[in-house]
């Protein structure tokens, strides 16, 4: 007999899960099929032994070992979470540096240079006057 | 489940007992669903591990949509996916096949109507017996029947850690059964 759809529903019945109605049907099916009723018979023999798979402990110092990974997981998580501060706080610095050296050397970009003034351009006021006297006695004489 | 919600509430707040005491409520679920799935204690201790440090960095995002226990084991599910196909298990990684004694064994102990407590070494036995028939299964049968038969959550609840339908839910522990009823055929004589 083609029982797969009842079949299914033997698999929600053993963990009543089915509807009321659903549970009828089965019912009244399982009378009349006794592949199905050898079907159920076979999944409560599966889940029995599955029930006798007993709760095992995690190893010792479980909790110990795990806050110590959350120790080092905090460790790493503030650290990354302040690497995008930091970052920036370097970028800030760096820029800041850049407009105070600027700042500082601003003169020797932006100005012109004046000129020097050579010390063969300033009047020599000894050899001026020296100049005046043969002047005035290429033109009045000798005044001696 | 309001006592997860409380104690998750305070853990958000920074309350580092709150969570202790969610590690020392839920650590045996954990493990053994994750040992029921991946077939190795070592290995179940490690991942078992790897859930807690999760729920510890994303516990602020966990918006209660769901109870904090199907949360918890959509963690460990996905952890013990993640490390099949790690694996690249996904069918069989383990040693699987019965032997004739073992198949001896198994029926002897269903058979037995007192169970003697002092027999430890029969009972590990056992449980390995049945540990090898979990591993004999592909991932999604192992995870249903873990979630359903070991860990004893609804349909619903599996359903929501599966995200999967509840139809499908029906459908999947069928088939897993069946492959499970299989494994497990020279317990039935008689055969199908």
């Amino acid at each position: 007999m083609f029982c797969t759809k009842f079949k299914i529903l033997l698999s929600a019945y053993l963990d009543q899960e089915i509807t009321k109605e659903e549970e009828e049907k089965l019912l009244e099916h399982l009378k009349k099929c006794a592949d199905c009723a050898r079907e159920l018979e076979y999944l409560k023999e599966i889940k029995k032994v599955l029930l006798l798979k007993e709760r095992r402990e995690p190893q010792e110092f479980f909790e110990t070992k795990l806050f110590e990974r959350i120790k080092d997981k905090s460790k790493e998580l503030m650290w990354r979470a302040y690497l995008p501060v930091f970052k920036k706080s370097i970028l800030v610095f760096l820029m800041f540096f850049l407009l105070v050296a600027g700042l500082l050397n601003y003169r020797n970009f932006f100005y012109q240079r004046r000129t020097e003034v050579t010390s063969d351009l300033l009047i020599d006021t000894q050899w001026e006057e020296n100049f005046e006297e043969e002047l005035l006695e290429i033109y009045y004489g000798s005044l001696g | 489940m309001e006592e997860d919600f409380e104690l998750l509430g305070k853990f958000k707040k920074g309350d580092q007992h709150a969570f202790e005491l969610l590690v020392r409520k839920y650590k045996i679920t954990v493990f053994n669903t994750i040992y029921s799935i991946i077939g190795n204690t070592q290995e179940a201790d490690d991942i078992a591990q790897e859930v807690f440090l999760k729920v510890y960095t994303k516990g602020s995002s966990f918006k209660g949509k769901s109870s904090f226990s199907t949360w918890l084991y959509r963690i460990t599910v996905n952890k013990c996916i993640d490390e099949l196909r790690k694996r690249n298990n996904k069918i069989i990684s383990y040693e699987t096949e019965f032997g004739e004694e073992e198949k001896l064994k198994l029926k002897d102990i269903l058979a037995s109507k007192e169970r003697d407590i002092t027999e430890e070494l029969r009972q590990k036995e056992l449980q390995d017996i049945i540990q090898k028939a979990m591993n004999s299964l592909p991932e999604k049968d192992r995870i249903i029947l873990t979630l359903k038969e070991i860990e004893g959550l609804s349909y619903n609840e599996i359903s929501q850690v599966m995200k999967i339908s509840l139809a499908k839910v029906k459908i999947w522990l069928f088939r897993a059964r069946q492959k499970l009823k299989e494994k497990l055929a020279f317990l039935y004589p008689q055969g199908e």
